[in-house]
């Protein structure tokens, strides 16, 4: 009976679960990443995220990425910026491991993030205590 | 009526029961289903872990994470024995270790999306230390991932040391298929609750509204008690055997509204109503029956016989005292109250309040602020033993009903003329029981009219033996009633030949609404040769329409009026005039109650034609 109601009364809501998570995990990160910005200007290669970037607090989604501070890339491609590289896939941040910063992903059904110490550095970055258990030597 | 609203509700509440059961009914077939489909995935889960176990420890001596590191064949070949596990349901079965930072990293890995080896699975690590550290397999519901039903957990424990953990993933595939196929019957079932409700709530709209229009229907507007309406309904259902009815009528109304106007009038029926009201009781039922009258049936109680007299006593005492206070003018006010103790007695309830009415008409006519209850003429009846109804009856089945005969002088030779028959009860004991002791208790029930015919079947015995004379009494009541008019005709007819002997004794009647009835009545029976004769006429309202109206041989003057003549000239001249009229209509005189020689000698002198009284003869059983 429970069951039957969670699921008459909660599943429109469960499948948005998912982009819930995903929006409070990047306000997170582009948080942590970014704290003393006031405003952070964050670019993406991806236009589908544009809504998902626009709910975060403090965040412009702005269209060229030479002026971004914060990158969302799901894509490999080769971008000069000072901004701070983020990805979305594992392959991606397994490529890039030498410029980006970090990733999120869903593995096994699961969400998981992660960083790059030795990027972080690059960038001057120390991330908050609740973040560094996900911090990676290497990758 | 009452059947059917039981058979409704009974029905509607075995639909609401049938589809509530339906409707729990789906939704434990949807949760079995889900149990047993979970058992049956676990019971799979679980063996599929013991084998992945069971190699792991057949191809590891000691420390998975190095041999496996050590050795990319071992990984690679387990791995693909694990992958062959793998299907839609199992979507991930893998196998992780503990670091020393407490994170877990990939040993083995069978799923189709394929992860390194060392590489690093954010879990819930909470739960998978539990796992860890106490060695116990564990099943997780993933309720807040969305893709993930369950997980089962298994430690992979080497010389008693957890070294890795066996994780296998179920798909949230089955359980949505199955949410999916119940979920039409679901919403049917949905819809229809809602659809109910709805009925249900209009249903409870309406029966509210009904309630009240119905409820402003039976009250009395002015004093909130229950009208006519009411009345009408309830005398179809009400057992009026369970009941005393009393009759009240505010006395002197018509003066309260003369003098203080409508507005005041009202008041005081509202307020009277309100007073009524505090002295009844819950049980008891008030109703406004029109005008200033108020109807109150007061449930019986076995244990006190004399309630309705007491609760009438006690409203008439607290009306008279109480003090009506109308725009800072005081008022006072009485009621006269009559009563049916007895209202079983009666044919119908409408008689039985028609008895109460003529019990408030003489508490009326007493003077008002009275309590009458059944008995007319308590004074007459004071010290007498009253009878019931089952007292009369048992003495008619037991003709212990007789007549006692009171001659009827010539007032001039003095000769008996003819008898006039006085109906009595003899007791068992021998003694005689008077008419006022029962007649009263008898009016209007079917025992009067066994009386009536008693009475004159005696009456024509009589007439048969003793070739005589013989008059009997009658209300106008008997003669406007059919069914007592149709059993002295039927009496009439079977006598025929000694109808002429009998006269019929009427009581004056005040009021005669139902004239043309009467008349033809009454012509009916003088067919017969019947005499008509008026009773105690100058006691109450004399009224000279009768002699217009009515086909009248005999006037018998009150007996108050022949019993007083020597003492008052009052009593003297009026009877002097009832004469003279009489006359006039070529009408025979009677004389009641002559107790002396001196009133002999005066209705003589006045051309009284006839005289009779206990000083010409007392009522004796035998002519």
């Amino acid at each position: 009976m429970k069951k039957l109601l969670f699921f008459l009364l909660l599943a429109p809501l469960l499948l948005a679960s998912d982009i819930k998570t995903e929006q409070k995990i990047y306000t997170l990160i582009i948080h942590s990443l970014l704290p003393q910005k006031k405003e952070i200007k964050v670019w993406c290669d991806d236009k589908a995220k544009k809504e998902l970037i626009d709910s975060i607090p403090k965040v412009r989604y702005i269209l060229n990425p030479e002026n971004a501070d914060f990158l969302l890339l799901s894509k490999n491609q080769k971008i000069q910026t000072k901004g701070v590289k983020f990805v979305t896939n594992l392959k991606l941040l397994e490529a890039g491991k030498d410029s980006v910063v970090g990733g999120f992903f869903w593995q096994k059904g699961r969400p998981n993030i992660l960083f790059l110490k030795k990027n972080l550095q690059k960038h001057h970055i120390k991330l908050p205590k609740s973040m560094q258990e996900y911090i990676e030597e290497d990758i | 009526m009452k059947h059917i609203k039981k058979i409704y509700a009974f029905i509607f509440f075995s639909i609401i029961a049938a589809i509530l059961y339906l409707f729990y009914a789906t939704s434990q077939i949807q949760q079995t289903l889900n149990t047993n489909v979970e058992n049956i995935f676990i019971k799979e889960a679980q063996s599929f872990a013991k084998n992945i176990n069971e190699e792991m420890l057949k191809h590891i001596q000691h420390n998975p994470y190095e041999e496996l590191k050590k050795n990319p064949q071992l990984q690679m070949n387990m791995e693909h024995a694990i992958s062959i596990l793998v299907n839609n349901s199992f979507k991930y079965i893998f196998v992780l270790y503990r670091d020393k930072n407490g994170n877990y990293r990939y040993l083995l890995d069978g799923s189709k999306e394929k992860s390194h080896f060392n590489q690093r699975l954010s879990v819930d690590k909470l739960l998978w230390n539990k796992v860890y550290d106490t060695q116990k397999p564990l099943i997780l519901n993933q309720q807040k991932l969305d893709s993930l039903w369950i997980t089962y957990l298994k430690p992979v424990i080497f010389d008693k040391q957890t070294k890795a953990i066996i994780a296998i993933d179920f798909s949230t595939e089955l359980p949505q298929n199955i949410y999916h196929a119940i979920k039409p019957l679901n919403k049917i079932f949905f819809y229809i609750f809602i659809a109910i409700g709805l009925l249900i709530l209009i249903l409870v709209y309406q029966s509210i509204i009904g309630m009240k229009v119905k409820r402003e229907s039976i009250t009395d507007p002015l004093t909130q008690t229950y009208n006519r309406n009411y009345l009408r309904d309830l005398l179809n259902h009400i057992d009026i055997t369970n009941y005393q009815i009393i009759m009240l009528d505010i006395d002197h109304f018509k003066q309260i509204n003369d003098n203080y106007g409508h507005k005041a009038g009202d008041y005081i029926l509202a307020m009277t109503a309100q007073l009524m009201q505090k002295e009844i009781r819950e049980n008891d039922i008030l109703i406004r029956f029109g005008g200033e009258e108020f109807l109150i049936f007061i449930k019986k109680s076995s244990a006190d016989t004399h309630l309705a007299y007491n609760i009438a006593q006690r409203v008439r005492k607290t009306i008279d005292s109480h003090l009506f206070n109308y725009e800072n003018k005081e008022i006072s006010i009485t009621v006269s109250l009559g009563i049916t103790c007895q209202p079983e007695h009666f044919k119908s309830a409408s008689l039985a309040i028609k008895n109460a009415d003529e019990m408030l008409y003489i508490a009326k006519r007493e003077g008002r602020n009275k309590v009458v209850a059944t008995i007319p003429n308590r004074s007459a009846t004071n010290e007498m033993q009253l009878k019931s109804i089952d007292d009369v009856k048992a003495a008619l089945d037991e003709e212990r009903v007789i007549c006692y005969f009171q001659p009827i002088y010539n007032t001039q030779t003095e000769e008996i003329l003819k008898y006039e028959a006085l109906v009595r009860i003899r007791e068992k004991d021998g003694s005689i029981t008077p008419p006022l002791a029962f007649l009263n208790s008898i009016m209007y029930t079917n025992i009067y009219n066994d009386l009536t015919k008693k009475v004159l079947e005696s009456v024509f015995k009589q007439i048969k033996e003793k070739k005589v004379v013989i008059s009997v009494n009658l209300n106008f009541s008997d003669i406007l009633n059919n069914k007592i008019f149709d059993l002295i005709i039927d009496e009439l007819e079977t006598h025929k030949d000694l109808s002429s002997w009998l006269i019929i004794e009427l009581l004056e009647y005040e009021l005669i609404e139902e004239i043309s009835i009467i008349q033809d009545h009454l012509l009916q029976i003088k067919e017969y040769g019947v005499k008509i004769a008026i009773d105690d006429f100058g006691s109450g309202y004399a009224n000279y329409n009768i002699f217009k109206q009515l086909p009248i041989d005999i006037l018998k003057i009150d007996g108050s009026l022949i019993r007083d003549i020597n003492t008052s000239e009052a009593s003297y001249k009026i009877t002097h005039s009832i004469v003279l009229l009489a006359k006039e209509f070529n009408i025979t005189t009677v004389a009641e109650f002559v107790h002396s020689q001196s009133v002999l000698e005066t209705i003589k002198e006045l051309h009284i034609d006839e005289a009779q009284g206990f000083h010409l003869a007392k009522p004796s059983p035998y002519i």
